[in-house]
């Protein structure tokens, strides 16, 4: 199936009614796809780092190519449960907001693509967006680490290792 | 070789040289790659490191010579300002990037 068609599903699901004409829609469709790619989700239109952060020219290509399938939705593919998934985590995380999703996807790029280490990549956020309050890229980098970096098992066994003690402690002194 | 040298010297007669400034050269590459899409004021001077007189005043040769478009958009209630490349644009891109891959000897 062609891949545009899929990244239609994920609009879909997302509630996401795009907009060729509106800057933003155009914004949101590239910093979704290219926040997908860096979750795992690989839609067929690499992102890479142009002047407006992590996007893919292909998807442009695409949206303004078939700009009427992209605004009525036209598409059968369907979404796997790993993707539904991904899905309603970045419509719950991010919802559709144009300054938040772009700087997750600047944040993402810098550590899932690049490697960077956290401190670098918002240095690299703050540098690429430098027009965007702090708090608005404190909420974005916020949302891309709830996002792309779930905790494993033993994070979690570590964490409750970690807090055990605290808690311990606390329900100790409900008892007294 | 130097036959090939001066053929390909020759060619650039054939290109606009009003395009051979570094400033001039980074807007163009940077908006051939967004196509229709066009990237904004704002992100052209944050990503290239431009300040607002060099800029301001490339992106007006760029348009007073048809290679690009600019808008008045808004974003998240913002007015912003949008430069779109137009194909004049993407071609004399196209023919200046070719060339000077000849020139380089690009691959070879």
């Amino acid at each position: 199936m062609d891949r545009r068609k899929k990244v239609i599903a994920f609009f879909k699901v997302l509630g996401f009614n795009f907009d060729i004409s509106k800057f933003d829609d155009r914004l949101i469709a590239q910093k979704l796809v290219c926040l997908l790619e860096f979750r795992g989700i690989d839609l067929g239109y690499s992102c890479s780092l142009y002047v407006r952060g992590p996007y893919s020219p292909d998807l442009t290509q695409d949206l303004f190519a078939f700009t009427r399938e992209f605004e009525e939705m036209e598409t059968g593919a369907r979404l796997t449960a790993e993707e539904k998934e991904a899905a309603d985590d970045l419509g719950r995380i991010f919802g559709l907001k144009p300054v938040t999703l772009e700087v997750g996807a600047t944040y993402g790029y810098y550590t899932v693509r690049q490697k960077s280490d956290p401190l670098e990549a918002s240095r690299q956020v703050r540098r690429l967006k430098p027009f965007y309050s702090e708090a608005q890229v404190a909420l974005g980098i916020s949302k891309a680490k709830e996002y792309l970096f779930r905790p494993t098992r033993k994070d979690l066994e570590d964490l409750k290792k970690e807090t055990a003690i605290w808690q311990r402690a606390s329900l100790k002194s409900l008892e007294n | 070789m130097q036959n090939d040298t001066l053929s390909i010297l020759a060619e650039a007669d054939r290109l606009n040289a009003k395009v051979f400034s570094l400033v001039r050269l980074k807007l163009l590459a940077s908006l051939a790659a967004l196509g229709p899409d066009g990237a904004t004021y704002r992100e052209l001077k944050a990503a290239l490191n431009i300040n607002d007189g060099v800029l301001f005043a490339n992106l007006n040769v760029l348009k007073d010579m048809g290679y690009l478009t600019s808008e008045k958009i808004t974003s998240e209630g913002k007015e912003l300002e949008l430069y779109t490349i137009t194909t004049e644009g993407q071609d004399e891109w196209k023919r200046t990037r070719t060339w000077l891959c000849r020139f380089l000897h690009c691959g070879v």
